[in-house]
């Protein structure tokens, strides 16, 4: 049946209703003539119109029909996992159910846990399965294997993961009166797994003890990684990820969880702290026995624990678990006081940062040393300043956020972390630039949009730096920091004032050497480089380095960052080869230690940048491929610098026009950047470009064209539809279609690239030209001439007042415009035009081939069109010595 | 040219509501939340108490108390986000169907009688199934009696309310809605 059909039943059906029975028969006996088939139709609708049918019950009574039957578990005894079956039940907790299983051919044990309350919507389900792989990767001689996952037919997901026989480690520490030497032991081996995980960008979300066994031969081993992830619908739907704190234990679950606020590293460090006092106390930090769920909540969100060390004391008297807690010595006390309350502190902010920093701790208390968490009031304060705004932040859960945050958390003691921090914030920066470099041939204009929102947090940051001023270290510093932040972001005028503002603090501290004015020198060096102002830049940052190399150790790290900056400057100054001399000066004295380093990583990718853009590309292939290795050594092998390294060989081996090459690495890079960025990242977008260039260089165009699609989509749900990156994908896309011949294709995406940029610029600004131009060439392919040719002469007409009249585009666009002038046989117009363009692109410091071969093909044409051969012999002589 | 099939995306599960004035994209997010706070609901109730009634409008009530503070539903009207959850409403009543459907495949070995209670089970279930795709059908041949039967079936607005919804009179509604009815209900007998 098709719609005409269907509405000509409807028709008759209607018009039967209106009338009595005896009529209606009549009509449709005589419609059955002509069309058996209609009369019957309507006959059984309305047949049906006087009968009730499901749809006149009421929904819920179908509902409860269908769905509020008890379910029997018997059907899963029946249901295949992969290649595992159920054998029996081993028992059923909050989260879900878990059996025994087998795997028949190998004849294996296994644990399948099935999730409950988790049914993922069919969208939702393909985005699990790959997290899922992520999982899988998670292998660790401490963390259960996750063997398979995937989803019941209707959605739920369920676990095939490694079978561990062992005992919580609570319940171990009891049962054999460990020492307090021993928990400690056990506590860090749990820590180095959950700090693997970390690593690899995993995070439990629910650790406990019933998640972490130890077994016969005293070995620990943790379960359920990244399980709970599949309870909380991501993104900021928060409600239901306070749901499915409700499922989880909520003893171990931090604030932040409870609160349904981003969830990170600190909520396992969180976890972990509550492990560790129920490890050292023998009972938990809140006795919720008794609570409703809300009671429990709030005890767990407002009410302080008691310290571990006066629960234990007072345990130690009723109860065996703690028998251990005498032993300890009243300073040993106080640590694993500060220890375990740092672990556990209710903000974020003031737990440890990571789970590294946790470990170096429990080392610091085993090897009696004193604990880096102790003494830190100037954090504190710190810390209120930044709570404050981190209210209002939460909401923002972007990774650069993030990065950001924790440069202004946590940077002002620990410089080293915010320099860290400062690191990550720049590689992330700098993977954003490279990319964005690729994709719009170096245009500024796209950067500060989407941190529009980071913006306005480091505004306020300074408004409450500038009250700081009766600590007038602690405000260099934080100046510092922000005046960094602001220059990664693209503010160079704040960066300036503020790093001004920094120095001259220092200077009235520490007078005129110090190593923190050392940095400062090279903060404002790269501001003045941000600026192009080369030799300022140049300037400052030799300055620098040489008071870091006077001041500091040689091989310390600030000298390595300063060098590395020093190289980027005079790189970026065109000034090739005195950054490499200096990049490789660099290099060589970082490798004496034979320590690969983050800094040692900058330096070196710097290196390979500089000979990227000399043209050296075996040499710069060369340094990344060191990088790499160095990276993923740093960084293990799924951080997004290691997948900022293989774009840059893909890069390379782009320009080398080896494509498939290229897509190989972007692919590989794609499959970290995806998992850590998620679907929705313009990094993943960015990525997705310039595999989709890859592809379409190997004219593999429907292929290109669905990966471009995706980059488009994905930036639209980033920015809105109406961005500049939403534009430069549509750029490529349309370019595609063109070179596919969908004409039309291409000129409705072009024609949306400049409407974007018209809104987007005010209507001033080059590359709107660039999109006029695109427009223009579809023109000329359809053979509409005069549309064309009023189309270049309004790219002209901006341009004028945009770029300068020896620009290159203006050059090209000339060109262009002089094709078509000479298919109008305009020949005068078009020889003018032509020339003119041809002097333009000629004049360039590295004149692009393909359009001085195109200012010259018009040339000759328009001179063998009005019989001055002679004047297009030059011409032709440079186009036949070229092959 | 086989890259036509690109510019052709798969119908995406709110595609029947373009004339909302939010986003696709939103859209599918909204319909994602609506669905799994509605299986969540549903499953709690089987769970907690097996004669509970299930009514969807509570379901509803609820599921969109809690998600109307998060931020993508904030731009949507209460009136959008039933329509929203009669489609979430839809699959998880058919998922709940499929589901029953297999437990029966499943058990077959386990137990040779089913009850009463089961079998009439049973029939929900296919009928649900049959609805489905007759739906689906429907919506091929005219999509605004799709959205309208959904609405009504399975997220409880009224005639009123579809009116709104649509853009349409109330007549039209009653017209439209009387054919789809009857047209349905053939298919259902019919599978």
């Amino acid at each position: 049946m098709d719609q005409k059909r269907w509405e000509r039943i409807q028709e008759v059906f209607h018009y039967a209703l209106e009338m009595s029975d005896p009529d209606r028969r009549a009509v449709l006996e005589s419609l059955a003539r002509e069309d058996a088939d209609l009369a019957s139709e309507v006959q059984s609708l309305l047949d049906e119109d006087a009968r009730t049918s499901l749809i006149d019950r009421d929904i819920s009574s179908v509902a409860s029909d269908v769905v509020a039957t008890s379910e029997s578990q018997d059907i899963l005894s029946q249901q295949q996992f992969g290649a595992y079956r159920i054998i029996r039940m081993l028992g059923e907790g909050g989260m879900g159910v878990v059996y025994l299983a087998e795997r028949s051919d190998l004849e294996t044990k296994a644990a399948i846990k099935i999730l409950r309350d988790a049914w993922l919507s069919p969208a939702r389900r393909e985005r699990f399965l790959s997290e899922q792989k992520t999982l899988a990767h998670l292998e660790h001689p401490l963390i259960a294997r996750l063997y398979d996952s995937g989803t019941l037919p209707d959605g739920t997901p369920w676990f095939v993961m490694e079978h561990v026989e062992g005992t919580p480690v609570t319940e171990y520490c009891k049962a054999n009166a460990s020492g307090i030497r021993e928990r400690l032991t056990l506590f860090r081996s749990i820590c180095e797994a959950v700090q693997f995980a970390h690593n690899n960008l995993v995070v439990h979300r629910d650790l406990k003890p019933s998640n972490i066994l130890v077994r016969a031969d005293g070995s620990v081993k943790l379960l359920d990684f990244g399980i709970s992830k599949q309870l909380h619908a991501d993104g900021d739907v928060r409600e239901q990820t306070r749901t499915a704190v409700r499922m989880m234990t909520p003893a171990y679950a931090a604030p932040e969880q409870i609160r349904g606020e981003p969830i990170g590293l600190h909520t396992d460090v969180y976890s972990l702290g509550v492990v560790l006092y129920e490890m050292l106390v023998g009972r938990l930090p809140f006795d919720l026995s008794g609570h409703s769920p809300a009671d429990a909540e709030r005890v767990l969100l407002e009410r302080e624990p008691e310290k571990p060390s006066s629960a234990a004391r007072r345990m130690a008297t009723v109860s065996a678990g703690a028998a251990h807690a005498g032993s300890i010595s009243g300073s040993s006390w106080t640590d694993l006081d500060v220890l375990c309350l740092t672990a556990m502190h209710k903000e974020p902010e003031r737990r440890y940062r990571t789970v590294d920093a946790l470990v170096r701790d429990v080392d610091h208390f085993l090897r009696q040393e004193p604990l880096e968490a102790r003494g830190d009031s100037a954090r504190y304060r710190l810390g209120k300043f930044t709570r404050r705004n981190r209210a209002r932040l939460s909401a923002a859960a972007l990774v650069i956020v993030s990065v950001i945050g924790l440069s202004i958390f946590y940077t002002v003691r620990l410089t080293e972390a915010r320099n860290a921090a400062l690191a990550e914030a720049a590689r992330a920066g700098q993977l954003q630039r490279f990319t964005l470099n690729l994709l719009q041939g170096g245009d500024e204009f796209v950067g500060p949009a989407d941190s529009l929102r980071v913006i306005s947090l480091i505004d306020r940051g300074v408004q409450e730096a500038r009250s700081l001023s009766n600590d007038p270290t602690m405000q260099a510093q934080l100046f510092e920091t922000l005046g960094s932040i602001y220059l990664q972001l693209g503010k160079l005028d704040q960066a300036d004032t503020l790093l001004k503002l920094s120095l001259s603090a220092r200077q009235a501290i520490h007078g005129r050497e110090h190593s923190d004015i050392a940095q400062n020198l090279v903060g404002l060096g790269m501001v003045k480089n941000a600026r192009a102002e080369y030799d300022s830049a140049q300037a400052l940052v030799a300055r620098g380095l040489a008071m870091s190399k006077r001041l500091l150790p040689p091989g310390h790290p600030a000298i390595a960052r300063a060098s590395a900056q020093l190289g980027q400057v005079l790189q970026e100054s065109g000034d090739y080869d005195a950054a490499i001399a200096v990049l490789d000066s660099g290099v060589r004295l970082q490798t004496v230690s034979s320590v690969a380093t983050p800094e040692l990583s900058a330096t070196l990718t710097e290196l390979a940048n500089v000979h990227f853009y000399k043209g050296n590309y075996a040499v710069s292939d060369t340094l990344n491929r060191r990088v790499l290795e160095i990276d993923r050594r740093i960084y293990g092998p799924r951080h997004p610098s290691v997948a900022n390294d293989l774009i840059n060989l893909g890069a390379i081996q782009f320009e080398f026009g080896k494509f498939t090459e290229a897509e190989r690495y972007y692919r590989e890079a794609l499959a970290i950047t995806r998992p850590w960025y998620g679907d929705n990242h313009p990094s993943t977008a960015a990525n997705l470009t310039m595999l989709g260039r890859a592809l379409v260089s190997q004219q593999r165009l429907d292929e290109g064209a669905s990966v471009l699609q995706e980059a488009v989509a994905i930036n639209e749900r980033a920015f809105g539809p109406v961005h500049p990156r939403v534009a430069s994908a549509l750029n490529e896309l349309g370019r595609v279609a063109q070179q596919q011949g969908r004409l039309d294709e291409a000129e409705t995406n072009f024609r949306r690239m400049e409407q974007i940029y018209r809104t987007v610029h005010k209507n001033k600004h080059y590359v709107i030209g660039v999109a006029m131009s695109n427009i223009g060439g579809v023109m000329k392919e359809r053979k509409r001439y005069a549309d064309a040719a009023r189309l270049f002469e309004d790219v002209l007409q901006l341009y004028k007042t945009e770029l300068t009249p020896d620009h290159q585009l203006v050059g090209i666009a000339r060109v262009r415009y002089a094709e078509i002038l000479l298919l109008q046989k305009r020949y005068v117009d078009a020889e003018r035009e032509a020339s003119a363009g041809h002097t333009i692109i000629g004049k360039q410091p590295s004149p692009p081939a393909v359009w001085m071969d195109r200012a010259r093909q018009a040339l000759v044409s328009i001179y063998d069109s009005t019989g001055r051969t002679e004047l297009a012999m030059p011409y032709k002589g440079a186009l036949a010595a070229k092959k | 040219m086989a890259s036509r099939s690109a510019k052709n995306p798969p119908q995406t599960a709110a595609a029947n509501y373009s004339s909302f004035p939010v986003p696709q994209p939103l859209l599918d997010e909204l319909f994602t939340a609506a669905y799994e706070e509605l299986r969540r609901l549903a499953g709690a109730i089987s769970r907690h108490d097996p004669a509970a009634t299930l009514s969807p409008t509570a379901l509803v009530n609820e599921a969109w108390m809690k998600l109307a503070k998060s931020p993508p539903f904030s731009v949507a009207s209460p009136l959008h986000f039933r329509s929203i959850a009669a489609r979430a409403m839809r699959q998880v009543l058919v998922d709940a169907a499929r589901r029953r459907q297999a437990s029966r495949r499943g058990s077959e070995v386990a137990f040779v009688t089913f009850d009463d209670g089961a079998e009439h089970s049973l029939a929900a279930a296919r009928d649900v199934l049959a609805l489905n795709e007759a739906l689906d059908e429907l919506n091929r041949l005219n999509p605004r009696q799709a959205t309208m039967i959904e609405a009504r079936f399975f997220g409880g607005l009224d005639t009123a309310e579809i009116a709104g919804l649509l853009g349409i009179s109330e007549a039209t509604v009653l017209r439209d809605w009387r054919a789809a009815r009857a047209w349905l209900a053939r298919e259902i007998r019919k599978a």
